[in-house]
């Protein structure tokens, strides 16, 4: 079956009515001769029932923001699972560096309160405040973050207050998230609270100056396999200085600088793209949207990043950056296109890695037929224009918006952070390149199905139907595409690879997807016995 | 040796945690009965966890449902989402049973599910569907408690006066598929006519081939669990199984059937044990197969001991399976160096001190532990391999001991659902497994620590290994 002769209504055929409207709404076509991208919904309440991959607000919030910080102490407050549950499951790679020894690092640490029925019922703050004691004597940490479950907003613990005492008590800071697992429609809730608190209480707080002539923050990069360890050591090899990575192997003291930066890069749109804007806001720090995914979107990104400081001599040494990298990787990238081109794959994973893994596998001559997000919503899809648009329902409401004015002291001008005249400035803005995301309709193929919040049924129908070459995803729909014959490719975790960020990235994970599209295990499923016997009928 | 170390927690902060939540370990124990599909009645994140937990162990799809509570349904009740996830659930999965599986969130809450299931059966006129409710909130227990309770209830869902029958009944706890299947082997080779529960050999470790299922085919039938309240016996490997959630005595009180409740079949004395048993329920002799495969075990044994004299494991996990190992490695001459649980109230000290009464040295016995607890009490009594599932790493990244993988979770090695530890051949397997390891470091690292010895004036260093 061609991509184009895809019927969206049979692949929720099998929902009771309601469930089946519900769902259309979620799921768009690609139609290249439409123009703009129809309406998608997305980051609303997922049906009961349906088997989401969809996780909750805590997930969003400790499991992706919060945790990878590798010098503060992050407590989930609550009965035992949450915490467990999110130990280490991203592989966020963190190192010692001069400003942090390895004894401050606690990123790969599981903390919790462990709620038994009597904290339940008398309530958990005693035992919160004594825990944070506790972790004070023991560790000494720099900072903390405490992190509530569900039943805590249910019981009615004051998180602030007990912060807030504990603050005072031990004289660092201890910052509250009320990330209760049933608050908003899935993890995206939790990356706003979680923004939202680490704008208020770390960042503006440092007061060093920075060294540098040209200072970026990398925000929504949480350095899986340590993608972005790979990102970091480009830019300074071109000669940016890059403050801090958010989230992944960040510092506490380095989170208190951002505002210290000429530009914010911002790779992961989705969880992050609160703190880009809170920034320009208060600070008037300008954003970029960037993407290191893919050679082709790495070099786009090198040359957008250097275009905002026009800079001649950066410009420059971009251009001879990439042209050293490309020579490096393209002999090896070559031998694995030949076994990828013409391939197709699923994506469904991240906050903006659906959209740009396909950048990467275009790269190497493949297709995405189908791609979505769990907990995107409608800018990510078809980008930030609509965002005046989006109606804000009860689920969103729930989640406090900060409203921030400039910085009284701090505030500059964003062209200024850019060393550039206001005309220039303004000339970048127009171009669509500060402070904008296109999102991911405009990348996608002609009669390719964008779908949002896919559960478990919609993908075993698609795979039925597009019978992909690859699947990239999440562990939890992994093996279902293995039991349907169709490798796949463990995205949250790499499956123990990585990085695959920038130039080199793209050949490890060039390698990873060659690997998998050729071995010769997977055309031996059928026994030899049954083969001849299809072929004799 | 009488006075072991038995500490149970004094600090507020868990730190690392050796244990988790309850629904999780009710997922593992519904997926062993057949066309069944677990929905847990909270917030989505909780289902979403726990099928990757689950999935990360078993390398298998594992589907859980999920009423997907929110904000509004904290304050009105979550009875209108529980209906509407029950609807779609049947809709598209067309379970014949459905395990409601309750997190913190719901009990917190409040929600009589009991009523909201008789009440939601009344209206859609289900009868082909059994809905059978689990309390699991994690503030009551741990993972193991969880399949504990989970098996019980089913067990008293279907469990109904029956004829006596010759069949006996044999209820496992948290163990590999492949350890279920060794089970049911040598069940097989006794000639017994038996029920096991619940039996996810085959839904949670599927061979490759046939079209998918949505529901996985396999587990125990439903008629079969019903039947247990006529059986001879229950043979239970349950010795740590809090009574209150012992599906054994369940049937003992309710139905009359005799209890036995026996260790884990790992090791020589436990395995024999079990084949006692069983050569006492069939009064069948024990078939040659098997004695030869004992044959092998004792002599592998005789070949190991002498290295696994050497071994001072850390043994840590759920408590039924690390007095099973603690015994297997006391009969090779290793006296363990920490036995640790996350749970409480397991009984397992009381279990253990006889065992340990002639142990040349004492070791730490830690109920409620964390990893933070354990891997001081490893490094204090001198540790030298670490027994368990994945928590454990750290005992290997920080202290550098070496890890021997078994039990649950397992995420940072492939197979967790195919370890084999039950049986004369299973302990054979991980016995090997456990003297290469403790070989491995040995020949890592033999001459360096001799060299050290040797500069080091003080005389013989107590380095490990």
């Amino acid at each position: 079956m061609t991509v184009t002769d895809v019927n969206v209504d049979e692949l929720v055929a099998s929902f009771p009515d309601k469930v089946k409207k519900n769902r259309k709404r979620h799921i768009v076509k690609k139609n290249e001769s439409a123009g703009s991208c129809p309406q998608i919904e997305a980051n609303t309440r997922t049906v009961p029932g349906i088997i989401t991959q969809r996780g909750c607000c805590y997930a969003g919030c400790k499991g992706v923001v919060v945790g990878p910080i590798k010098d503060m102490i992050s407590i989930t407050h609550g009965p035992i699972g949450c915490a467990y549950y999110s130990w280490g499951t991203r592989r966020n790679k963190a190192r010692a560096d001069d400003r942090t020894p390895p004894e401050q690092i606690y990123s790969t640490m599981c903390f919790s309160t462990d709620m038994q029925e009597s904290d339940i019922v008398f309530g958990g703050e005693k035992k919160l405040a004594k825990m944070i004691d506790e972790v004070v004597e023991i560790f000494h940490p720099r900072a903390i973050n405490v992190c509530s479950t569900c039943p805590i907003g249910l019981i009615g613990d004051d998180l602030g207050a007990v912060a807030k005492a504990a603050e005072e008590k031990h004289g660092i800071p201890v910052i509250p998230y009320n990330c209760e697992g049933y608050k908003g429609v899935s993890q995206s809730a939790g990356h706003h609270i979680a923004n939202n608190q680490i704008m208020e209480h770390i960042i503006g707080t440092g007061t060093e100056e920075l060294d540098g002539k040209y200072i970026v923050n990398l925000l929504g990069e949480y350095n899986i396999g340590g993608d972005g360890w790979v990102i970091e050591q480009l830019l300074e090899e071109i000669g940016y200085k890059v403050n801090s990575i958010l989230t992944g192997d960040s510092a506490y003291v380095n989170i208190r600088n951002l505002h210290k930066v000429h530009l914010n890069l911002v790779q992961c749109h989705r969880s992050i793209n609160y703190i880009a804007e809170m920034m320009e806001t208060k600070y008037g720090t300008p954003w970029l949207k960037i993407n290191f995914i893919g050679i082709e979107a790495t070099i786009e990104s090198l040359r957008d990043i250097a275009q905002c400081f026009g800079d001649e001599e950066l410009i420059a040494r971009t251009e001879l950056v990439i042209e050293r990298e490309l020579a490096a990787v393209t002999p090896e990238l070559e031998r694995y296109r030949k076994i990828c081109r013409g391939k197709t794959a699923f994506s469904f994973v991240g906050g903006s890695r659906s959209h740009h893994y396909q950048y990467l596998l275009r790269d190497l001559g493949m297709e995405v037929v189908v791609a979505g997000y769990e907990f995107a919503h409608r800018d990510d899809y078809e980008g930030r224009e609509v965002i005046p648009t989006i109606k804000s329902d009860a689920d969103t409401k729930n989640i406090p918006e900060l409203h921030l004015e400039p910085d009284p002291e701090m505030y500059r001008e964003p062209n200024l952070h850019l060393n550039m005249s206001k005309e220039k400035y303004d000339e970048l803005v127009a171009s669509g390149r500060l402070g904008y995301y296109k999102g991911m309709y405009p990348d996608m193929i002609d009669g390719g199905i964008m779908i949002d919040d896919a559960n478990h049924y919609e993908t075993e129908e698609l795979i039925e139907i597009f019978k992909p070459d690859l699947i990239f995803t999440g562990i939890k729909d992994k093996y279902v595409s293995h039991k349907m014959g169709v490798p796949s490719k463990q995205m949250h975790s790499y499956d123990y690879s990585g990085p695959y960020t920038c130039f080199r990235g793209a050949v490890t994970f060039a390698r990873d997807i060659a690997n998998a599209l050729s071995t010769p295990a997977w055309k031996m499923i059928t026994p030899p016995w049954e083969q001849s016997e299809t072929k004799r009928t | 040796m009488t006075d072991c170390t038995v500490t149970t927690r004094v600090r507020q902060v868990n730190e690392n945690q050796c244990h988790m939540c309850m629904p999780l370990g009710g997922v593992v124990a519904l997926r062993g009965v057949e066309h069944s599909i677990a929905l847990v009645h909270g917030s989505q994140g909780c289902s979403t966890y726990m099928r990757l937990a689950n999935v990360e162990h078993f390398n298998e799809p594992i589907d859980i449902a999920s009423s997907s509570l929110n904000e509004k349904q904290t304050i009105f009740g979550g009875e209108a989402n529980l209906r509407k996830a029950l609807d779609n659930v049947i809709r598209v999965y067309q379970p014949k049973v459905i395990g409601i599986m309750t997190s913190c969130l719901a009990e917190t809450m409040g929600d009589d599910i009991e009523r909201f299931i008789e009440t939601y059966k009344n209206d859609r006129e289900i009868r082909e569907i059994d809905i059978i409710p689990v309390s699991t909130p994690s503030y009551n227990g741990t993972h193991t408690e969880g399949f504990w309770a989970t098996t019980r209830a089913v067990v008293a869902y279907y469990a109904r006066p029956t004829e006596r029958h010759p069949g006996i009944n044999v209820i496992v706890p948290n163990i590999s598929p492949a350890d279920i299947r060794e089970i049911k082997r040598i069940l097989d080779l006794m000639g017994l006519e038996y029920t096991l529960l619940p039996d996810y050999s085959l839904t949670l470790d599927r061979p490759f081939g046939g079209r998918y299922q949505k529901i996985a085919p396999g587990g125990t039938s439903t008629a079969g669990i019903a039947r247990m309240a006529g059986a001879q016996a229950t043979i239970q490997f349950g010795l740590t199984c809090p009574e209150p959630l012992s599906p054994g005595l369940f049937l003992e009180q309710q139905f009359g059937v005799p209890l036995i409740n026996l260790p884990l079949p790992i090791g020589l004395d436990s395995m024999d044990l079990f084949v006692r048993t069983l050569h006492d329920l069939s009064r069948r002799p024990v078939p040659e197969s098997l004695v030869l495969e004992r044959g092998w075990l004792c002599d592998g044994m005789a070949d190991a001991h002498k290295i696994n004299a050497g071994a001072r494991p850390a043994i840590y996990g759920e408590p039924e399976l690390i007095y099973a190992l603690a015994k297997l490695c006391m009969e090779n001459g290793s006296i363990p160096a920490v036995i640790a649980s996350g749970t409480q109230n397991s009984g397992l000290v009381g279990l253990l001190q006889p065992l340990l009464k002639d142990a040349l040295e004492e070791p730490v016995i830690l109920e409620e532990a964390d990893f933070v607890t354990i891997e001081e009490a490893a490094v204090r009594k001198g540790a030298n391999l670490a027994i368990g599932h994945s928590g454990g790493r750290y005992l290997t990244e920080r202290q550098g001991i070496p890890g021997v993988r078994v039990g649950y979770p397992i995420h940072d090695r492939i197979g967790g659902q195919r370890i084999l530890s039950v049986g004369y051949t299973g302990t054979l397997a991980f016995l090997d497994r456990f003297t290469n390891t403790l070989l491995e470091a040995k020949h890592g690292s033999y001459r360096r620590l001799r060299k050290e010895e040797m500069l080091n004036k003080k005389g013989v260093s107590n380095a490990k290994a």
